[in-house]
Protein backbone atom coordinates (compact mmCIF):
# COMPACT_ATOMS: atom_id res chain seq x y z
CA UNK A 1 0.00 0.00 0.00
CA UNK A 2 2.76 2.24 0.81
CA UNK A 3 5.03 1.41 -1.93
CA UNK A 4 1.95 1.94 -4.23
CA UNK A 5 1.36 5.69 -2.63
CA UNK A 6 5.49 6.09 -3.22
CA UNK A 7 5.47 5.19 -6.68
CA UNK A 8 5.43 7.69 -9.08
CA UNK A 9 2.31 8.78 -10.63
CA UNK A 10 0.73 6.23 -13.71
CA UNK A 11 1.03 7.70 -17.07
CA UNK A 12 -2.75 7.73 -18.33
CA UNK A 13 -4.12 4.34 -20.10
CA UNK A 14 -1.44 2.00 -18.26
CA UNK A 15 -2.82 -0.88 -16.04
CA UNK A 16 -2.92 -3.68 -15.56
CA UNK A 17 -2.99 -6.16 -18.42
CA UNK A 18 -6.06 -7.77 -19.34
CA UNK A 19 -5.11 -11.15 -18.92
CA UNK A 20 -2.87 -10.70 -15.87
CA UNK A 21 -4.18 -13.99 -14.45
CA UNK A 22 -3.01 -16.31 -17.19
CA UNK A 23 0.16 -14.55 -18.11
CA UNK A 24 2.22 -16.50 -16.18
CA UNK A 25 1.06 -19.84 -17.01
CA UNK A 26 1.17 -18.86 -20.39
CA UNK A 27 4.94 -17.62 -20.39
CA UNK A 28 5.65 -21.63 -18.86
CA UNK A 29 3.68 -22.90 -21.37
CA UNK A 30 5.61 -20.64 -24.02
CA UNK A 31 8.98 -21.93 -22.51
CA UNK A 32 8.17 -25.30 -22.92
CA UNK A 33 7.46 -24.98 -26.61
CA UNK A 34 10.87 -23.75 -26.54
CA UNK A 35 11.70 -27.38 -26.93
CA UNK A 36 9.75 -26.73 -30.33
CA UNK A 37 13.35 -24.64 -31.62
CA UNK A 38 15.24 -26.29 -34.38
CA UNK A 39 18.39 -26.55 -32.07
CA UNK A 40 19.67 -30.36 -32.91
CA UNK A 41 22.63 -30.87 -30.22
CA UNK A 42 24.16 -34.46 -29.31
CA UNK A 43 24.65 -33.52 -26.11
CA UNK A 44 21.87 -32.37 -24.33
CA UNK A 45 23.52 -29.55 -22.52
CA UNK A 46 20.39 -26.85 -22.45
CA UNK A 47 18.43 -25.99 -19.71
CA UNK A 48 15.20 -27.34 -18.99
CA UNK A 49 13.19 -24.05 -20.28
CA UNK A 50 9.52 -24.61 -18.47
CA UNK A 51 11.00 -25.56 -14.92
CA UNK A 52 13.21 -22.82 -15.10
CA UNK A 53 10.05 -20.27 -15.59
CA UNK A 54 7.60 -21.86 -13.30
CA UNK A 55 9.88 -21.54 -10.39
CA UNK A 56 11.02 -18.07 -11.13
CA UNK A 57 7.30 -17.59 -11.01
CA UNK A 58 7.23 -19.18 -7.98
CA UNK A 59 9.86 -17.26 -6.22
CA UNK A 60 9.15 -14.22 -7.20
CA UNK A 61 5.57 -14.09 -6.32
CA UNK A 62 3.80 -17.02 -3.94
CA UNK A 63 0.43 -17.03 -5.95
CA UNK A 64 1.18 -16.54 -9.86
CA UNK A 65 -1.35 -19.48 -10.25
CA UNK A 66 -2.95 -21.60 -8.28
CA UNK A 67 -1.31 -23.95 -7.12
CA UNK A 68 -2.84 -27.48 -9.03
CA UNK A 69 -2.07 -25.75 -12.19
CA UNK A 70 1.25 -27.20 -11.51
CA UNK A 71 -0.04 -30.51 -12.81
CA UNK A 72 -1.75 -29.51 -16.75
CA UNK A 73 1.29 -27.72 -17.00
CA UNK A 74 3.72 -30.04 -16.23
CA UNK A 75 1.71 -32.43 -18.66
CA UNK A 76 1.92 -29.78 -20.92
CA UNK A 77 5.91 -29.70 -20.57
CA UNK A 78 5.82 -33.58 -20.89
CA UNK A 79 4.08 -33.65 -24.00
CA UNK A 80 6.09 -31.22 -25.87
CA UNK A 81 9.65 -31.97 -24.62
CA UNK A 82 9.47 -35.67 -24.85
CA UNK A 83 9.78 -36.31 -21.16
CA UNK A 84 8.31 -39.85 -20.01
CA UNK A 85 4.61 -38.71 -19.26
CA UNK A 86 3.98 -37.91 -15.56
CA UNK A 87 7.38 -36.98 -14.39
CA UNK A 88 6.73 -32.92 -15.01
CA UNK A 89 3.03 -33.42 -13.37
CA UNK A 90 4.82 -35.12 -10.13
CA UNK A 91 7.88 -32.51 -10.40
CA UNK A 92 5.79 -29.31 -10.93
CA UNK A 93 3.57 -30.22 -8.04
CA UNK A 94 6.10 -31.36 -5.60
CA UNK A 95 7.79 -28.35 -6.24
CA UNK A 96 4.86 -25.89 -5.81
CA UNK A 97 4.09 -27.54 -2.18
CA UNK A 98 7.78 -27.64 -1.29
CA UNK A 99 8.03 -24.01 -2.29
CA UNK A 100 4.85 -23.39 0.08
CA UNK A 101 6.41 -25.09 3.09
CA UNK A 102 9.81 -23.34 2.41
CA UNK A 103 8.33 -19.85 2.42
CA UNK A 104 6.83 -20.80 5.92
CA UNK A 105 10.20 -21.42 7.39
CA UNK A 106 12.18 -18.52 5.94
CA UNK A 107 12.25 -15.49 7.51
CA UNK A 108 13.69 -13.01 5.09
CA UNK A 109 14.78 -13.46 1.31
CA UNK A 110 16.96 -11.87 -0.82
CA UNK A 111 18.67 -12.88 -4.09
CA UNK A 112 21.11 -15.24 -2.77
CA UNK A 113 18.54 -17.18 -1.23
CA UNK A 114 16.42 -17.41 -3.88
CA UNK A 115 19.21 -18.23 -6.59
CA UNK A 116 20.23 -21.04 -3.76
CA UNK A 117 16.81 -22.16 -3.57
CA UNK A 118 16.73 -22.35 -8.03
CA UNK A 119 19.77 -24.12 -7.51
CA UNK A 120 18.44 -26.27 -5.47
CA UNK A 121 15.55 -27.13 -7.42
CA UNK A 122 17.25 -27.55 -11.03
CA UNK A 123 19.82 -29.57 -9.67
CA UNK A 124 17.15 -31.90 -8.14
CA UNK A 125 15.00 -32.01 -11.64
CA UNK A 126 18.07 -32.69 -13.69
CA UNK A 127 18.85 -35.84 -11.00
CA UNK A 128 15.40 -36.78 -11.42
CA UNK A 129 16.20 -37.20 -15.29
CA UNK A 130 18.96 -38.90 -14.77
CA UNK A 131 17.65 -41.43 -12.63
CA UNK A 132 14.65 -41.79 -14.74
CA UNK A 133 16.44 -42.35 -17.99
CA UNK A 134 18.50 -44.93 -15.87
CA UNK A 135 15.40 -46.84 -14.98
CA UNK A 136 14.18 -46.72 -18.59
CA UNK A 137 17.80 -48.40 -19.84
CA UNK A 138 19.58 -45.21 -20.55
CA UNK A 139 22.35 -45.26 -17.57
CA UNK A 140 24.07 -42.06 -18.35
CA UNK A 141 27.49 -41.50 -16.35
CA UNK A 142 26.46 -38.96 -13.90
CA UNK A 143 29.72 -37.01 -14.56
CA UNK A 144 27.69 -36.22 -17.81
CA UNK A 145 25.18 -34.49 -16.48
CA UNK A 146 27.33 -31.62 -14.57
CA UNK A 147 27.39 -29.34 -17.73
CA UNK A 148 23.82 -29.13 -18.18
CA UNK A 149 22.66 -28.46 -14.18
CA UNK A 150 25.46 -25.93 -14.00
CA UNK A 151 24.06 -24.34 -17.12
CA UNK A 152 20.97 -24.21 -15.69
CA UNK A 153 22.04 -22.91 -12.71
CA UNK A 154 23.94 -19.90 -14.47
CA UNK A 155 21.30 -19.01 -16.77
CA UNK A 156 18.48 -19.15 -13.89
CA UNK A 157 19.19 -15.39 -12.84
CA UNK A 158 18.50 -14.32 -16.70
CA UNK A 159 15.04 -16.13 -16.24
CA UNK A 160 14.02 -14.24 -13.15
CA UNK A 161 15.83 -11.21 -14.46
CA UNK A 162 13.18 -11.14 -17.64
CA UNK A 163 9.80 -12.69 -15.53
CA UNK A 164 10.14 -9.79 -13.24
CA UNK A 165 10.11 -7.43 -15.97
CA UNK A 166 6.92 -9.47 -17.31
CA UNK A 167 5.46 -9.39 -13.84
CA UNK A 168 5.61 -5.34 -14.09
CA UNK A 169 4.43 -5.36 -17.70
CA UNK A 170 1.24 -7.74 -16.64
CA UNK A 171 0.78 -5.57 -13.50
CA UNK A 172 0.96 -2.29 -15.43
CA UNK A 173 3.85 -1.34 -13.21
CA UNK B 1 -1.31 -20.67 0.08
CA UNK B 2 2.24 -18.62 1.09
CA UNK B 3 0.67 -17.89 4.53
CA UNK B 4 0.45 -20.39 7.37
CA UNK B 5 -2.60 -18.88 8.36
CA UNK B 6 -4.48 -16.58 6.06
CA UNK B 7 -6.37 -15.16 9.19
CA UNK B 8 -9.54 -16.11 10.80
CA UNK B 9 -11.91 -16.67 7.82
CA UNK B 10 -12.77 -20.20 7.28
CA UNK B 11 -13.41 -20.12 3.77
CA UNK B 12 -9.94 -18.67 3.49
CA UNK B 13 -8.91 -21.64 5.65
CA UNK B 14 -10.60 -24.03 3.58
CA UNK B 15 -9.56 -22.76 0.24
CA UNK B 16 -5.90 -22.98 1.57
CA UNK B 17 -6.70 -26.60 3.12
CA UNK B 18 -7.86 -27.67 -0.59
CA UNK B 19 -5.66 -26.31 -2.20
CA UNK B 20 -2.61 -28.27 -0.43
CA UNK B 21 -5.30 -31.40 -1.29
CA UNK B 22 -5.31 -30.57 -5.03
CA UNK B 23 -1.39 -30.21 -5.10
CA UNK B 24 -1.11 -33.56 -3.43
CA UNK B 25 -3.12 -34.68 -5.84
CA UNK B 26 -1.21 -33.61 -8.91
CA UNK B 27 1.73 -35.42 -7.17
CA UNK B 28 -0.20 -38.43 -6.75
CA UNK B 29 -1.42 -38.46 -10.15
CA UNK B 30 1.77 -37.19 -11.94
CA UNK B 31 3.45 -40.51 -10.10
CA UNK B 32 1.08 -43.25 -11.47
CA UNK B 33 1.25 -41.45 -15.19
CA UNK B 34 5.13 -41.42 -15.02
CA UNK B 35 5.43 -45.42 -13.33
CA UNK B 36 2.90 -45.98 -16.12
CA UNK B 37 4.35 -44.41 -18.57
CA UNK B 38 7.92 -46.06 -17.31
CA UNK B 39 6.06 -49.92 -17.55
CA UNK B 40 4.01 -49.58 -20.46
CA UNK B 41 5.46 -46.87 -22.87
CA UNK B 42 3.11 -47.50 -24.91
CA UNK B 43 -0.17 -46.11 -22.69
CA UNK B 44 0.48 -43.02 -24.26
CA UNK B 45 1.50 -43.74 -27.79
CA UNK B 46 -1.59 -41.47 -29.39
CA UNK B 47 -1.20 -38.39 -27.01
CA UNK B 48 2.69 -38.01 -27.32
CA UNK B 49 1.52 -38.51 -31.06
CA UNK B 50 -0.56 -35.39 -31.04
CA UNK B 51 1.75 -33.19 -28.95
CA UNK B 52 4.47 -34.00 -32.16
CA UNK B 53 1.66 -32.91 -34.84
CA UNK B 54 1.38 -29.56 -33.10
CA UNK B 55 5.40 -29.05 -32.21
CA UNK B 56 6.70 -30.69 -34.81
CA UNK B 57 5.79 -28.53 -37.93
CA UNK B 58 6.94 -25.25 -35.85
CA UNK B 59 9.80 -26.82 -35.66
CA UNK B 60 10.28 -27.44 -39.72
CA UNK B 61 9.38 -24.06 -40.37
CA UNK B 62 11.90 -22.73 -37.66
CA UNK B 63 14.25 -25.01 -39.37
CA UNK B 64 13.68 -23.76 -43.09
CA UNK B 65 14.43 -20.59 -41.68
CA UNK B 66 17.64 -21.41 -39.92
CA UNK B 67 18.53 -23.44 -43.16
CA UNK B 68 18.40 -20.90 -45.25
CA UNK B 69 20.58 -17.97 -42.73
CA UNK B 70 23.18 -20.81 -42.43
CA UNK B 71 22.76 -21.22 -46.10
CA UNK B 72 23.80 -17.35 -46.74
CA UNK B 73 26.79 -17.57 -44.84
CA UNK B 74 27.91 -20.68 -46.01
CA UNK B 75 27.37 -19.60 -49.38
CA UNK B 76 28.94 -16.29 -48.98
CA UNK B 77 31.95 -18.36 -47.50
CA UNK B 78 32.41 -20.75 -50.50
CA UNK B 79 32.60 -17.96 -53.20
CA UNK B 80 35.47 -16.52 -50.90
CA UNK B 81 37.40 -19.00 -51.85
CA UNK B 82 35.79 -20.38 -55.31
CA UNK B 83 39.30 -20.79 -56.93
CA UNK B 84 41.01 -23.04 -54.45
CA UNK B 85 37.91 -24.94 -53.78
CA UNK B 86 37.30 -25.27 -57.59
CA UNK B 87 41.25 -27.03 -57.91
CA UNK B 88 40.72 -29.20 -54.71
CA UNK B 89 37.41 -30.60 -56.63
CA UNK B 90 38.76 -31.18 -60.11
CA UNK B 91 41.52 -33.08 -58.34
CA UNK B 92 39.07 -35.26 -55.89
CA UNK B 93 36.64 -36.04 -59.12
CA UNK B 94 39.84 -37.23 -61.04
CA UNK B 95 40.53 -39.76 -57.82
CA UNK B 96 36.90 -40.61 -57.77
CA UNK B 97 36.39 -41.85 -61.21
CA UNK B 98 39.05 -44.07 -60.80
CA UNK B 99 37.53 -45.39 -57.65
CA UNK B 100 34.16 -45.53 -59.64
CA UNK B 101 35.56 -47.72 -62.54
CA UNK B 102 37.49 -50.00 -59.97
CA UNK B 103 33.56 -50.03 -58.32
CA UNK B 104 31.74 -51.37 -60.94
CA UNK B 105 33.81 -53.96 -61.40
CA UNK B 106 33.56 -55.03 -58.13
CA UNK B 107 29.72 -54.72 -59.00
CA UNK B 108 29.79 -56.91 -61.50
CA UNK B 109 31.61 -59.41 -60.02
CA UNK B 110 29.52 -59.53 -56.99
CA UNK B 111 26.84 -60.04 -59.01
CA UNK B 112 27.97 -62.85 -60.88
CA UNK B 113 29.22 -64.19 -57.42
CA UNK B 114 25.70 -63.96 -55.81
CA UNK B 115 24.05 -65.43 -58.90
CA UNK B 116 26.13 -68.69 -58.94
CA UNK B 117 25.33 -68.83 -54.82
CA UNK B 118 22.03 -68.56 -55.61
CA UNK B 119 21.42 -65.12 -53.25
CA UNK B 120 18.57 -63.42 -53.17
CA UNK B 121 18.86 -59.90 -52.42
CA UNK B 122 15.79 -58.21 -50.28
CA UNK B 123 14.56 -55.16 -52.07
CA UNK B 124 14.66 -52.32 -49.47
CA UNK B 125 12.24 -49.92 -50.17
CA UNK B 126 12.49 -46.38 -48.75
CA UNK B 127 9.01 -45.54 -46.88
CA UNK B 128 9.81 -41.44 -46.30
CA UNK B 129 12.40 -39.51 -47.08
CA UNK B 130 12.63 -36.39 -44.15
CA UNK B 131 14.72 -33.61 -42.63
CA UNK B 132 16.10 -33.73 -38.67
CA UNK B 133 14.28 -30.29 -37.38
CA UNK B 134 15.05 -30.83 -33.74
CA UNK B 135 16.43 -32.87 -30.83
CA UNK B 136 16.02 -33.01 -27.11
CA UNK B 137 18.53 -30.49 -26.37
CA UNK B 138 17.58 -30.61 -22.55
CA UNK B 139 17.76 -34.19 -21.54
CA UNK B 140 19.91 -37.17 -21.06
CA UNK B 141 18.06 -38.78 -23.64
CA UNK B 142 19.09 -38.43 -27.39
CA UNK B 143 16.29 -38.05 -29.46
CA UNK B 144 15.70 -36.36 -32.65
CA UNK B 145 12.05 -35.00 -34.59
CA UNK B 146 11.64 -35.98 -38.04
CA UNK B 147 9.74 -33.85 -40.35
CA UNK B 148 7.67 -37.35 -41.57
CA UNK B 149 5.35 -38.79 -39.68
CA UNK B 150 2.32 -41.65 -40.47
CA UNK B 151 0.87 -40.02 -42.96
CA UNK B 152 3.88 -40.90 -44.99
CA UNK B 153 3.83 -44.48 -43.90
CA UNK B 154 6.11 -44.29 -40.57
CA UNK B 155 5.54 -46.89 -38.05
CA UNK B 156 7.34 -47.15 -34.72
CA UNK B 157 10.39 -48.89 -34.89
CA UNK B 158 11.22 -48.51 -38.41
CA UNK B 159 15.11 -47.80 -38.97
CA UNK B 160 16.34 -44.62 -39.73
CA UNK B 161 19.52 -43.37 -42.02
CA UNK B 162 21.38 -41.07 -43.75
CA UNK B 163 23.85 -40.89 -46.46
CA UNK B 164 26.37 -41.18 -44.02
CA UNK B 165 25.11 -43.97 -42.09
CA UNK B 166 22.37 -45.11 -39.22
CA UNK B 167 20.32 -42.26 -37.33
CA UNK B 168 18.39 -43.99 -35.07
CA UNK B 169 15.12 -45.56 -35.43
CA UNK B 170 11.56 -44.56 -34.87
CA UNK B 171 10.13 -44.42 -31.30
CA UNK B 172 6.77 -42.50 -31.61
CA UNK B 173 5.05 -41.47 -34.92
CA UNK B 174 2.34 -38.79 -35.14
CA UNK B 175 0.09 -38.22 -38.40
CA UNK B 176 2.75 -34.99 -39.48
CA UNK B 177 6.30 -35.88 -37.60
CA UNK B 178 8.09 -38.34 -35.45
CA UNK B 179 10.49 -38.87 -32.85
CA UNK B 180 13.98 -40.77 -33.61
CA UNK B 181 15.69 -42.61 -31.02
CA UNK B 182 19.54 -41.70 -32.44
CA UNK B 183 21.81 -44.06 -32.17
CA UNK B 184 23.58 -41.83 -29.64
CA UNK B 185 21.29 -42.59 -26.71
CA UNK B 186 21.86 -44.91 -23.95
CA UNK B 187 18.88 -47.03 -24.34
CA UNK B 188 19.36 -47.73 -28.38
CA UNK B 189 21.81 -51.01 -28.53
CA UNK B 190 22.96 -51.87 -31.98
CA UNK B 191 24.14 -55.38 -33.36
CA UNK B 192 27.39 -54.05 -35.10
CA UNK B 193 30.55 -55.85 -36.44
CA UNK B 194 33.98 -54.39 -37.25
CA UNK B 195 34.06 -53.37 -41.46
CA UNK B 196 37.78 -54.60 -41.41
CA UNK B 197 37.66 -58.78 -40.39
CA UNK B 198 33.58 -58.77 -39.77
CA UNK B 199 34.23 -59.20 -35.95
CA UNK B 200 30.87 -59.22 -34.09
CA UNK B 201 30.60 -55.89 -31.67
CA UNK B 202 27.57 -54.49 -29.82
CA UNK B 203 27.54 -50.68 -30.27
CA UNK B 204 25.82 -48.90 -27.61
CA UNK B 205 25.26 -45.15 -27.28
CA UNK B 206 26.64 -42.73 -24.24
CA UNK B 207 23.94 -40.02 -24.48
CA UNK B 208 26.72 -37.25 -25.56
CA UNK B 209 26.58 -37.66 -29.18
CA UNK B 210 29.26 -40.58 -29.24
CA UNK B 211 29.12 -44.47 -28.79
CA UNK B 212 30.51 -47.18 -26.71
CA UNK B 213 31.42 -50.05 -29.12
CA UNK B 214 32.41 -53.69 -27.71
CA UNK B 215 33.20 -56.68 -28.61
CA UNK B 216 30.85 -59.60 -28.04
CA UNK B 217 33.85 -61.64 -27.51
CA UNK B 218 35.52 -61.09 -24.50
CA UNK B 219 39.59 -60.84 -24.46
CA UNK B 220 41.79 -59.27 -27.17
CA UNK B 221 40.52 -55.67 -27.81
CA UNK B 222 39.64 -56.07 -31.59
CA UNK B 223 39.79 -51.88 -32.07
CA UNK B 224 42.40 -49.67 -33.57
CA UNK B 225 42.03 -46.14 -34.33
CA UNK B 226 39.98 -45.30 -37.65
CA UNK B 227 37.94 -48.66 -37.70
CA UNK B 228 34.31 -48.44 -39.02
CA UNK B 229 31.62 -50.21 -37.79
CA UNK B 230 28.74 -51.58 -39.65
CA UNK B 231 25.52 -52.96 -38.93
CA UNK B 232 25.08 -56.70 -39.09
CA UNK B 233 21.45 -56.65 -39.18
CA UNK B 234 20.93 -59.25 -36.25
CA UNK B 235 17.99 -59.12 -34.80
CA UNK B 236 16.14 -57.79 -37.62
CA UNK B 237 15.48 -54.25 -36.60
CA UNK B 238 18.16 -52.64 -38.39
CA UNK B 239 19.57 -53.87 -41.91
CA UNK B 240 23.24 -54.82 -42.34
CA UNK B 241 25.61 -53.18 -44.18
CA UNK B 242 25.15 -49.80 -43.15
CA UNK B 243 27.92 -47.81 -41.34
CA UNK B 244 27.46 -46.68 -38.39
CA UNK B 245 30.64 -45.11 -36.87
CA UNK B 246 34.17 -44.40 -36.50
CA UNK B 247 36.39 -45.75 -33.48
CA UNK B 248 38.47 -42.78 -32.26
CA UNK B 249 39.93 -44.09 -28.64
CA UNK B 250 40.56 -47.06 -27.15
CA UNK B 251 39.79 -47.93 -23.57
CA UNK B 252 40.28 -51.07 -21.76
CA UNK B 253 37.47 -53.61 -23.41
CA UNK B 254 36.23 -51.54 -26.21
CA UNK B 255 36.58 -48.06 -27.96
CA UNK B 256 35.01 -45.11 -28.22
CA UNK B 257 33.32 -44.28 -31.52
CA UNK B 258 31.54 -40.87 -33.30
CA UNK B 259 28.42 -42.02 -35.30
CA UNK B 260 29.15 -41.20 -39.09
CA UNK B 261 25.80 -39.54 -39.43
CA UNK B 262 25.64 -36.48 -37.62
CA UNK B 263 22.05 -35.54 -36.53
CA UNK B 264 22.94 -31.87 -37.12
CA UNK B 265 24.39 -32.22 -40.08
CA UNK B 266 22.92 -34.33 -42.39
CA UNK B 267 20.40 -32.93 -45.12
CA UNK B 268 18.15 -35.92 -45.19
CA UNK B 269 17.00 -38.90 -43.17
CA UNK B 270 15.24 -41.61 -45.37
CA UNK B 271 12.85 -43.94 -43.03
CA UNK B 272 13.00 -47.79 -44.09
CA UNK B 273 11.16 -50.46 -43.07
CA UNK B 274 12.19 -52.75 -40.49
CA UNK B 275 14.26 -54.74 -41.78
CA UNK B 276 12.92 -58.18 -40.91
CA UNK B 277 8.86 -56.97 -40.43
CA UNK B 278 8.81 -59.55 -37.30
CA UNK B 279 11.27 -57.40 -35.82
CA UNK B 280 9.20 -54.47 -36.16
CA UNK B 281 6.03 -55.31 -34.64
CA UNK B 282 7.96 -57.16 -31.94
CA UNK B 283 9.32 -53.43 -31.03
CA UNK B 284 5.72 -52.11 -31.89
CA UNK B 285 4.65 -54.00 -29.39
CA UNK B 286 6.56 -54.83 -26.53
CA UNK B 287 9.09 -51.69 -26.78
CA UNK B 288 10.92 -52.16 -23.66
CA UNK B 289 13.75 -49.13 -24.23
CA UNK B 290 10.92 -46.74 -25.93
CA UNK B 291 10.92 -43.46 -23.32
Amino acid sequence: MVRAALAPPRRIGQGPTRFRMLVPAATVVAASLLSALPIVSTSGWYPDFGYMVLISWRLLRADPWPAWWAAPLGLVNDLFTGYPIGFSIALWSATMLALDLIDRRTMWRDYWIEWILAAVFLTIDQVLQWRVAALVGAKVPFSSMLPPIIISICVFPLSAWLISRLDGWRLGR
Amino acid sequence: MATARPGWSRRAQYGLFFSFLAVIGGIIVGLILLALSLVAPKTFENVRGAALDITGPVASALHEVTATASGLVTGAGDYWDAARQNGELKRERRALLQRMVEAKAIIQENQQLKATLQLRQRNQDTIAVGRIVGSSFNSPRRFAILSVGSSAGVQVGMPVRSADGLVGRIIDAGSLSSRILLVSDRANIVPARLLRGGIPVISQGRGDGTLDVRPLEVGRNPFRRGDVIITSGTGGLYPPLVPIARVVKLDDDGAVAIPLADPANISFAIVEPAFEPQAGADEATAGPDAP
